[in-house]
């Protein structure tokens, strides 16, 4: 069995990418493929490269209050393209109040400041059905 | 650390530092090496602790970089000049501050970072501020106005209005503020890659509304750095970028050189990506060395430029780390630049150093704890001499902050000077064993990176190369790992959990907003008259072409003629990025 494949990106024009990169980095140490895109990713570029890159989860980081609208339009893209089998969880500042609504939209999950990097490993195999090697 | 040699400049006599060592040995022997005895006097702490056991093997400074013994003496400073090395405030190496009053002599300013949704709801807070006291407003600009985009471009959909205010043309300037005593309010704004325009919008506002721009108060940050090494609103190149920030230096050098301050460095962005302290030092510096010889290159004499110029700094959570950051960073500024520009005149070699305290360290879990934590963040600034100090709200961590929030923020270091009488003398930890060689240590290792970025060809090459970007994300992974594996504490996120207090209230956006900024800038493209708007678009393209040509050509006149036509940001951006390209920074992960 393959590796899980990963795509972390941050969409919209918001550039900080402290979070995004300490992710992507941890996800790699943690025996997964990562490609990592960096910041100023639209939905299109988003969904396209996880296409291309034949990805089992798609991590979006958002802390510019954009999360409803960029995950909307990428589960809406993943749709449009039958590829609902990526995955798609957000992290970033996302109130709390917002969270049962990316959840509806097929979001499977949501990581706010402060997030243990094992947490998010273990919720990606769980996810995935995959071990991470 | 603890150097034991003997120094002829130390602040102590002859003899009396042996006495010390043998009384220092003496204490170790009798006094700390039996503490048990404590324990007898105080049986409920050995039972549970055991004997001589320390609560954690060592202890180490906030960023990680020193271990801190039991105790500090006399024998730590030993080589510490008290009149080259710590000084007087006021006076060369300016340790103790720039000032000779310090606080005594500053009144501290209400301040506020504010501007988010529409421009009616930020326009409506900045009026609470005001009333509230505030003479200070600095404006957040969206993302699109802060990349040069207008508010109906497909790039811009969804985040109109989001993080700053949107603007499109001069005529939301004159909108947001035409309730504003411009004489009276010092205002300014953040956007970095858009220096000539920002400088452009606030002038443009003086003139229109019958103001002299020159009298006006008004602060440009115009720092391109920071734009690459974690902020991310960058446009062009950053050597481009250094180049028209370096434009608005010399404009407002020469033609207004009263109150506008025409750049400043941020170092936050540096640090909350990973920096330590030192580092934070050191590359901070290095910057400021970059942005001072890039104006010289233009014909600006440092003298000029330095006075108007400061180092804009977080403050972290180690209270004694951070004072002696701010300490450490003003000594090693008056050296370096006495060394780089052969002079000892005031102007250039003291350093005003400001801060943003560190909102990288609030936490979501429990917000009201970072109270407690923005509070400690504002006394080191105060105690290490910081001249103007922004505090974050605490809610910053979950949400954009509310108008209550903000406000607390805006009083804390009200509360700090006037009640706790913090600012009652000038640098009170100065002469403290522990801040004095904690002092010395960073500006050692300060130095050490400012070394590292100098050999790297200067701070352009290091931004160009990535060598900050990956400086930051390799301490950022090891700050993470350290609370990880338990070695760092936060309270409220590793220690002391509960389930998260949901009920503060938060900051609520107004989804109208996009659609009311795009009907304005139709209307605005519609009234405006357009062979004007041509004819200007055109004679920034020739600068722009001139530019790239290596001729010298400054953009501040010709962008402020577009702005005056009501060319929109995207318009007069989109005309710069059609000559210079759009950049891409390096992945680095």
């Amino acid at each position: 069995m393959g590796k899980i494949r990963v795509l972390i990106a941050k969409p919209g024009l918001d550039g900080h990418e402290t979070g995004a990169r300490l992710i992507a980095r941890a996800l790699r140490d943690a025996g997964m493929e990562v490609i990592y895109l960096g910041a100023r990713q639209t939905p299109k570029m988003i969904v396209d490269s996880a296409l291309q890159e034949g990805v089992d989860l798609i991590g979006l980081s958002i802390l510019s209050g954009i999360h409803k609208e960029a995950a909307s339009s990428v589960m809406r893209m993943l749709e449009e393209n039958d590829a609902t089998h990526i995955s798609l969880v957000v992290g970033g500042i996302i109130p709390k109040a917002d969270v049962p609504e990316l959840k509806r939209m097929g979001v499977k999950g949501v990581f706010g400041p402060g997030t243990n990097t094992h947490q998010v490993v273990a919720f990606i195999n769980e996810l995935t059905g995959l071990s991470p090697k | 650390m603890g150097k034991k040699k003997k120094s002829a400049s130390g602040p102590f006599k002859k003899g009396f530092l042996e006495r010390f060592q043998s009384n220092l040995k003496n204490w170790e022997e009798d006094t700390l090496k039996k503490r048990v005895i404590d324990g007898e006097l105080r049986p409920e702490f050995w039972t549970k602790h055991g004997q001589k056991e320390k609560i954690k093997p060592e202890f180490k400074s906030g960023s990680g970089e020193y271990t801190i013994k039991e105790i500090y003496t006399p024998l730590d400073m030993n080589d510490t000049d008290p009149i080259k090395q710590i000084g007087l405030p006021g006076s060369y190496p300016y340790t103790r501050g720039r000032d000779p009053l310090g606080y005594q002599a500053l009144k501290i300013p209400l301040k506020f970072y504010s501007g988010y949704g529409s421009s009616e709801t930020a326009k409506q807070r900045y009026k609470t501020l005001y009333d509230a006291g505030s003479r200070f407003i600095l404006v957040a600009a969206d993302l699109p106005t802060q990349i040069g985009y207008d508010s109906d471009s497909p790039t811009a959909a969804g985040e109109v209005g989001k993080v700053g205010i949107a603007f499109d043309t001069l005529a939301d300037m004159e909108r947001l503020f035409d309730w504003m005593p411009l004489d009276k309010v010092q205002t300014g704004t953040v956007g970095n890659c858009i220096g000539p325009w920002a400088l452009s919008m606030f002038y443009l506002l003086g003139e229109k509304r019958g103001v002299d721009p020159s009298v006006m108060r008004v602060q440009l940050q115009n720092d391109p750095f920071k734009e690459y090494t974690g902020r991310g609103t960058y446009i062009f190149s950053p050597k481009i970028a250094m180049d028209l920030a370096s434009d608005v230096v010399v404009h407002i050098c020469k033609y207004l050189p009263n109150h506008w301050e025409p750049q400043y460095h941020c170092t936050t962005t540096l640090r909350w990506g990973g920096c330590s302290a030192t580092q934070e030092v050191g590359f901070g510096i290095a910057n400021l060395i970059a942005y001072i010889e890039a104006a010289q290159e233009k014909g600006v004499k440092p003298e000029v430029f330095a006075p108007r110029l400061n180092l804009h700094m977080t403050a972290d959570m180690d209270l004694f780390e951070e004072v002696a950051k701010f300490r450490a960073a003003r000594r090693l500024w008056a050296k370096i630049a006495r060394e780089r520009f052969g002079t000892d005149d005031p102007r250039i070699t003291s350093l005003r150093i400001t801060v943003y305290t560190g909102a990288n360290r609030l936490i979501a879990q429990q917000p009201l704890t970072n109270i407690v934590r923005v509070t400690i963040q504002v006394l080191a600034s105060m105690l290490g001499g910081a001249e103007s100090i922004t505090v974050p709200a605490y809610d910053e961590a979950l949400a954009l902050p509310t108008a209550e929030s903000t406000r607390l923020a805006g009083l804390t270091p009200h509360i700090l000077n006037d009640e706790c009488m913090a600012g009652n003398t000038s640098d009170p930890l100065g002469g403290s064993y522990y801040v004095e060689w904690l002092t010395n240590k960073v500006e050692e290792d300060g130095r050490k990176w400012y070394d590292a970025v100098e050999a790297k060809g200067g701070a352009l090459a290091a931004v160009e190369s990535g060598y900050y970007l990956q400086q930051m994300a390799d301490g950022m992974y090891e700050y993470q790992k350290e609370i990880e594996r338990g070695e760092r504490t936060i309270v409220g996120l590793n220690k002391f959990l509960v389930e998260t207090d949901e009920s503060i209230e938060l900051f609520k956006f107004d989804y109208e907003a996009e659609k009311n900024q795009i009907e304005r800038l139709r209307k605005i493209k519609i009234e405006r008259d357009h062979a004007t708007v041509e004819k200007c678009l055109s004679r920034l393209k020739q600068v722009a072409e001139n530019k790239a040509a290596g001729k010298q050509d400054n953009i501040v006149m010709p962008m402020m003629e577009a702005v005056r036509a009501y060319a929109t940001v995207g318009e007069i951006f989109g005309v710069l990025r059609e000559i210079f390209g759009e950049y891409r920074l390096p992945l680095i992960v």
